[in-house]
């Protein structure tokens, strides 16, 4: 019995949105840094469809940046290369 | 003079024989119109992700150059005539990158 109220008392601290209400602010950090951008970042380029195929959905259709979180700026790069390779029937 | 790379598919009947053909035929409109051929590559026959003038499948071939406006005039002026070719892509490019191809062949591939 005791081992079950444990495991309770845990759940209810580990919870991330225990706290949230409207007037709080929430603990956890929903800002994700772009993956295109930065010092490590692959090389964006019609030629590589391996990065490029992370990009866009089953049917073939361009991601938008608010779910993949790609910066402005990467973004226009990213579905430039992406038509330049439906031109050449890469993707 | 800018750098430039040319990319254009060949089809697929098109005879072992006269791949090297084809290529030296680009290469020289490009030498012939004041450019300088850096790179070629050849990135093989490979399937096409959809249908273009009833082509299931074509050869890639890679061409990266210097050259200036009229060196790409006459070469798309031969593309748009030219009867083995599918489709062709010139892109401008700030510099180029002659190390890395992201079409090369794997050994593992080439052994089965």
């Amino acid at each position: 019995m005791i081992k079950k109220r444990r495991k309770f008392n845990k759940k209810q601290k580990n919870s991330r949105y225990s706290k949230l209400s409207l007037f709080q602010k929430p603990d956890t950090n929903f800002f994700k840094p772009c993956p295109l951008s930065g010092k490590n970042a692959p090389i964006l380029n019609y030629k590589n469809i391996k990065l490029l195929k992370r990009y866009i959905s089953e049917s073939g259709r361009i991601l938008p940046s608010r779910i993949t979180s790609v910066s402005l700026k990467k973004q226009k790069e990213l579905s430039r290369s992406i038509k330049r390779a439906r031109l050449l029937a890469l993707l | 003079m800018n750098c430039y790379e040319h990319t254009f598919i060949a089809k697929q009947d098109l005879p072992s024989s006269q791949t090297k053909t084809l290529v030296n035929k680009y290469e020289d409109i490009i030498k012939k119109n004041s450019g300088k051929v850096l790179k070629t590559e050849e990135w093989g026959l490979r399937n096409l992700s959809h249908i273009i003038k009833n082509n299931k499948k074509g050869f890639y071939f890679h061409i990266k150059f210097e050259g200036i406006g009229t060196t790409i005039k006459e070469l798309e002026k031969a593309g748009n005539i030219d009867e083995m070719l599918i489709r062709y892509l010139t892109v401008k490019v700030k510099k180029h990158n002659l190390e890395e191809n992201f079409f090369e062949k794997k050994d593992y591939l080439e052994n089965r």
